[in-house]
């Protein structure tokens, strides 16, 4: 037949090169498609990764808080208020009276500066701070704790610009030493003040010579205006060589300032309103930024040395050296000796401390001290309340739950909360925390008392919390609650309603006879998968016009006499789990459906022939097989009713809630409803606590989905 | 009964009479008691079902008859002002066709991209990874995807095309991110449609010098096309049903526009807002969201049936 | 023991295997085969089930590649080619091997398009109607079908169904067809008219049949090929191979005579 007419005569296939090419195409074709497939997957698992990481990124990151009150001066006045007020003590401004108190009393100990110290030797003995004697050197190298560097900070550019200020800082480098131990301070060795000497001259440059003329002769630069800010303790010793150059011919402004050193460096390096900026630290990296971002370099002048000298007197024989810890209870709630130190005489602490108005006190207490808020004790903490807060307050506070009762992270949040009022004013996504970092930075410098911190939102007392409209303080302890309470009844009603809807179908509804019946069993069956189709938001209607209104005295708990007296309307747990039910009912039905419908028939045959009725037969035989079936959909439905959140607010969830719910006829709200309503406010901060409480949420979920496959694998297994 | 005779002494001294008697049916009570509970439950369902279409209908019923809004006026007014009276439901259903459009343009595709890689392509082992991946994307709560919209999707969007353009609520980032949220729907249910194309179909195209995507995309792809125009089809109704996406990050606000970085709200959007605050139960706006519960419920309702229908009327029955 | 078996035969040969051995993942399904398979004559394969003679057809088309793990050792020459090199398409191979399956499997589309796809997909060019037109007739289906070549595939009987496969093989003009127990889902009929179609199609066309029914393979084949699985490494071997007749009438190997006379097992 096939040989009557050849293939070539009606046509044919490439040969060839043709058919090399047309291959080619093929393939190229091909291949650009099998591309184009594996994108599309991609991009689906992209899309998971960036809303899982979306997440994350909003959960941690850096946090800029505003202290409206500094916490360390908070400290740092209960403490001195606790040195000042404790028994034995005297205070004076005069150094003059410490000494004259202290001198031949072996039970008194003192503290002043170090050069006081230096002119009564004879008299006094300084003693070692752990294990550190004080002296020239060890202030200078920063051993002896109680000592710290003093500097003033210029710039090379301004120093050229403004001779006057070139020829200053030279003529204090020239002349501090001659000063320094007048005022109270340590002199620098002659190692540093070289050191300093070459930094100023590197930074003139070519005009050192001509600066240095006008050290010489000042009025030669008085034409040109010095300003200085920083460092209080700077402060005195700067003046003084500020009236020298003056003395020595200067009549131009000079305007010295003491503003505490990190002010004074904002001034310098960000409003650039002083030419020399006093310090009692080095500049740190952030500040350094800031300069340098303005053009400004800033070149570092070692000028001093600050240090305290603990003393007794000369007849003391047992006091050599003390620890910090040691010093800190000598100046406040010892009374004895031997109560610091066994080995210590039994003797009362006689204490003879500089004023509450001296710089002294505060360093002495900085130092020895260095305590942070979070680690003071629980009666530190009450007395830090009572000296800043109004009685009223306090007796409110008292009242939601006695100070004394409360635990120390309560009471110091109560303090960060109302004395501090510390706030989170600015927050960052993880992201912009880990690429934009020198930014960040920037910004929390530039804000008044800021700080910044690293905050993960989600923290354990965030579980724990009930809900507050300050984010960094809203927890969300009311909607598990209310979600734990949701589901249960859920379930409670869903459960048996969808598994004997699912045992009718599927082990009753084919036995029917009856045509009418018959066609109802087929309505129910397709009903049931639309309603499966049907959007969650129609069911929150329904549970609306239902439950929540049309029964009310049912669903508010009026009837049972149970009713929530500050609601007493239908927007109650039992009104949302009747609405999940009927959510998440056809659910429940399909999944059982299959699972019984997977249940050999042998089974139900073996049952039977043994004369089992059928309900029988199912209750022994075919249900305890479709158990783990119907289990793993109930989870699954439950998972879904979790996350449920449109008919929720429907129904009329509150959206704040501080109180735990209590029973069926609490008002209530939920988890996901939660996460809405932070989503949908402005504030940066309550997108970080909604991305927290996702978190939690997929936990939740996941935890609820793993358990449902570890159920279906487990089953699986015992059953083949 | 020969058999049973010798464990039950009993029925052996029985007479035949006896044995009809035992034989003869009897009522038992317990069991038809559990068959009515049984039926109940199911009943349950249809009870729903008519709870439902009743509140629905007798609410809008209320709000037609109130006054004010004409039928005409409700299906063709562009206006959506309670406060001025004006309920012209196109405000509404414009933004959520717009959703539900853009959702599909990103999900249709990606979908039917991913089904037909993970059915016809991917590795057993592939597979064994995707699929739980994409079950996890379809597990995740809806409010989630919202909050992606509004805090990546939108900043994403406005820095492509600039902050003046796009505003900071918008139809396009709610839609595509609604359309990631259906992507695993349409792939899993087209992906059922491909994977059930008998494996002789293929073999017969390979046989033929037919290559993969020759194979994928001209036998299997056609002999699937009635489940996935259902998969799509569900898709639709899911993306028009979809609510918390929009209601966080489409806008608060009827608005009757064709600028996908408009902010616009949809019929979902608006009753959640509108029952989101202290809704009275006199008030026009409260009936209000039963008429545009009974629009979106005859929306989904028809498109679900359709879908079905598909599924049942045009399989091919290959063996 | 050679499983070497190659009849005399003055005819020029289609394929030539030697020392094929198949795989699946790490189980070597069938080994050392070597067998010259005659042109335009039609060659069976028979045996027990297991014994790889199926595994052996599909290596012949790289059907196997589309096996997850499936891999062929050896080479199957093909004009002097091997099937194997790397630098062959199985997409081309497939063109020119086809191949027809045990379940009739036509495609879910009209009659025409069911012959025109394979055509159109390897670029035919010329007068598309005759081919088709032609196809049916070689499968002797035109006079039942031509006044509903619109109609699907699916709506013809099982034997006109596996009729249509083969005219939809023979469309894209193959060298050589594989027929994978073509006739196992078809009554005797329908059976014994694909027989006959075979008859006419070894006229231009090479024809490897896979058959289970020993009378088949007598009937219809010119030579045929007994093919036994090693019970010592479960993998399938050629026995014995030679002219049909000379098979069924005087084996050499004693495994075949035990076969065909059913005293198998």
């Amino acid at each position: 037949m096939s040989q009557e007419t050849q293939p070539s005569d009606i046509g044919q296939y490439p040969e060839g090169d043709n058919l090399k090419h047309f291959i080619e195409n093929r393939k190229r074709g091909g291949l650009v498609w099998r591309v184009s497939f594996q994108i599309a997957t991609i991009l689906a698992i992209l899309a998971l990764i960036a809303l899982l990481y979306n997440i994350i990124n909003g959960a941690f990151g850096y946090v800029a808080i505003q202290n409206k009150v500094d916490p360390n001066s908070l400290v740092l006045a209960m403490e001195e208020n606790q040195m000042l007020s404790s028994s034995g003590t005297v205070s004076s401004e005069d150094d003059n009276e410490l000494v004259d108190g202290i001198e031949g009393n072996p039970n008194a100990i003192g503290f002043f500066g170090y050069a006081y110290y230096n002119d009564n030797r004879d008299k006094l003995k300084a003693i070692s701070v752990d294990g550190q004697a004080p002296s020239r050197e060890t202030a200078e190298s920063g051993d002896y704790p109680l000592a710290r560097p003093l500097f003033i900070y210029s710039a090379a550019d301004v120093m050229r610009e403004n001779p006057a200020i070139g020829a200053f800082v030279d003529y204090y480098l020239t002349n501090v030493n001659s000063v320094i131990e007048e005022v109270g301070y340590f002199p620098i060795s002659d190692d540093l003040l070289n050191e300093a000497t070459t930094a100023w001259s590197a930074a003139a440059g070519e005009q050192a010579d001509a600066l240095q003329a006008y050290t010489a002769n000042p009025a030669e630069v008085s034409d040109h205006d010095i300003s200085i800010s920083g460092s209080s303790t700077v402060y005195p010793l700067t003046r003084q060589l500020a009236i020298q150059f003056r003395r020595a011919g200067f009549q131009g402004g000079l305007d010295l300032q003491q503003t505490g050193t990190t002010a004074g460096f904002r001034a310098f390096c960000e409003d650039m309103t002083t030419g020399i900026s006093n310090a009692s630290r080095p500049i740190n990296r952030a500040e350094i930024e800031a300069c340098e971002s303005n053009k400004r370099t800033p070149v570092e002048f070692r000028v001093g040395t600050d240090a305290l000298a603990v003393v007794v007197s000369s007849e003391n024989t047992f006091l050599e050296n003390v620890t910090k810890d040691e010093l800190r209870q000598i100046f406040t709630s010892a009374e004895t000796w031997s109560e610091v130190n066994p080995d210590w005489p039994n003797e009362p602490i006689e204490r003879f401390i500089p004023g509450a108005d001296s710089g002294t006190l505060d360093f002495f207490a900085e130092t020895v001290f260095d305590r942070q808020l979070e680690a003071l004790t629980e009666p530190e903490l009450i007395e830090i309340l009572k000296a800043n807060l109004s009685t009223g307050l306090l007796r409110r506070f008292d009242a939601e739950a006695p100070l004394v009762e409360r635990s120390q992270p309560e009471l110091v949040d109560l303090v960060l909360e109302r004395v501090v009022e510390q706030q989170v004013v600015q927050s960052w996504e993880l992201t912009e925390s880990i690429f934009d970092r020198a930014e960040i930075e920037e910004t929390v410098a530039a804000i008044p008392q800021g700080e910044l911190q690293w905050r993960s939102w989600l923290t354990p007392a965030f579980l724990v919390t009930p809900q507050s409209s300050t984010p960094e303080l809203a927890g969300i302890r009311t909607a598990l609650f209310g979600t734990l309470w949701v589901i249960a009844i859920t379930i409670l009603v869903a459960l048996p309603v969808g598994v004997g809807a699912a045992i009718y179908l599927e082990e009753y509804a084919i036995m029917v006879a009856n045509p009418t019946l018959r066609r109802i069993n087929a309505i129910i069956q397709t009903n049931i998968n639309n309603l499966a189709g049907v959007p969650s938001i129609i069911y929150g209607i329904l549970g609306l016009a239902i439950f929540v209104r049309a029964i009310e005295p049912i669903t508010s708990g009026m009837l049972f006499g149970v009713s929530d007296p500050t609601t007493a309307n239908g927007r109650t747990i039992i009104s949302a789990s009747l609405t999940l039910a009927l959510l998440i009912l056809p659910l429940i039905i399909i999944n059982a459906q299959e699972a019984i419908r997977a249940v050999p028939n042998s089974l139900r045959q073996a049952g039977m022939g043994l004369g089992a009725t059928r309900w029988q037969t199912i209750w022994s035989h075919v249900l305890p097989s479709a158990i783990p079936g119907i289990l793993t959909g109930n989870i699954l439905a439950m998972s879904r009713a979790i996350g449920e959140t449109a008919p929720l607010v429907v129904i009329g969830a509150s959206t704040f809630i501080t109180v735990d719910p209590t029973g069926p006829f609490s008002k209530f709200t939920v988890l996901p409803i939660q996460i809405y309503q932070w989503t949908s406010r402005p504030q940066a901060e309550f997108r970080n606590i909604a991305a927290a409480a996702i978190i939690v949420l997929l936990i939740l979920l996941l935890t609820l989905n793993a358990s449902a496959v570890l159920l279906r694998n487990r089953y699986s297994r015992r059953l083949s | 009964m020969a058999v049973g005779a010798s464990s039950r002494p009993e029925v052996t001294s029985q007479t035949d009479v006896d044995i009809k008697t035992q034989l003869r049916k009897h009522p038992r009570v317990g069991e038809t008691l559990i068959e009515t509970f049984l039926f109940v439950c199911g009943a349950v369902s249809i009870l729903t079902t008519i709870g439902i279409v009743f509140v629905l209908a007798k609410e809008s019923l209320l709000f037609f008859t109130s006054g004010g809004v004409s039928l005409t006026e409700f299906f063709t007014g562009t206006v959506w002002q309670p406060a001025i009276g004006k309920f012209g439901i196109w405000a509404l259903m414009n933004a959520t066709f717009m959703v539900t459009t853009i959702a599909m343009v990103v999900a249709l595709p990606l979908g039917l991209a991913v089904a037909i890689y993970l059915s016809e392509y991917a590795s057993l082992r592939v597979r064994s990874i995707l699929k739980p991946v994409l079950e996890v994307l379809a597990g995740i709560p809806t409010v989630v995807y919202g909050y992606f919209a509004l805090t990546l999707m939108t900043p994403v969007l406005r820095e492509i095309f600039g902050d003046d353009v796009v505003q900071i609520y918008n139809t396009a980032a709610a839609g595509i991110v609604v359309g990631i949220l259906i992507l695993p729907l349409v792939s899993s249910m087209a992906e059922d449609a491909l994977s059930a194309v008998p494996d002789s179909l293929r073999q017969a195209a390979f046989g033929l010098g037919a290559t993969k995507l020759e194979t994928a995309t001209r036998i299997v792809l056609p002999a699937a096309t009635s489940g996935i125009a259902a998969a799509f089809i569900v898709a639709i109704s899911r993306a028009i049903g979809e609510t918390m996406i929009v209601a966080i990050a489409a806008g608060a606000g009827p608005n009757f526009t064709f600028n996908p970085f408009n902010a616009a709200e949809t019929m979902t959007g608006h009753i959640v807002r509108i029952s989101g605050g202290d809704l009275s139960y006199d008030s026009i706006d409260y009936n209000s969201i039963f008429a545009i519960g009974l629009v979106l419920f005859c929306i989904t309702l028809v498109l679900n049936i359709i879908s079905r229908y598909v599924v049942a009327h045009f399989r091919e029955e290959y063996e | 023991m050679s499983t070497n078996g190659t009849p005399t035969s003055n005819g020029k040969y289609a394929l030539d295997l030697q020392d094929v051995h198949c795989y699946y993942g790490s189980f070597r399904a069938v080994k050392g085969v070597n067998l010259k398979l005659q042109e335009k004559k039609i060659t069976a394969f028979i045996g027990p089930s297991g014994c790889g003679k199926s595994t052996v057809l599909r290596s012949l088309n790289r059907m196997n590649d589309l096996i997850p793990g499936g891999r062929v050792e050896g080479r199957i020459l093909f004009r002097g080619k091997n099937l194997y090199d790397p630098d062959v398409d199985p997409v081309e191979v497939r063109r020119r091997i086809g191949m027809v399956f045990q379940k009739p499997n036509p495609f879910p589309k009209s009659i025409y398009d069911n012959i025109a796809w394979g055509a159109k997909i390897n670029g035919f060019k010329g007068n598309m109607k005759e081919l088709v037109e032609q196809s049916l007739r070689s499968a002797a289906l035109w006079e039942e079908v031509k006044d509903k070549l619109d109609q699907s595939g699916l709506g013809l009987s099982g034997g006109q169904q596996q009729r249509l496969c083969i005219a939809r093989a023979i469309a894209t003009q193959p060298e050589i067809i594989l027929m994978d127990e073509p006739c196992s889902a078809l009554d005797p009929i329908a059976t014994l008219k694909i027989e006959d179609l075979m008859r006419e199609l070894v006229k231009n066309y090479t024809i490897v049949i896979v058959t289970h029914n020993m009378q088949q393979a007598a009937r219809a084949s010119d030579y045929t090929a007994y093919y036994l699985m090693d019970k010592s490494d479960r993998a399938g071997e050629l026995v014995e191979y030679g002219e049909t007749d000379q098979l069924f009438t005087n084996p050499k190997d004693k495994r075949t005579e035990d076969y065909i006379t059913g005293r198998f097992g």
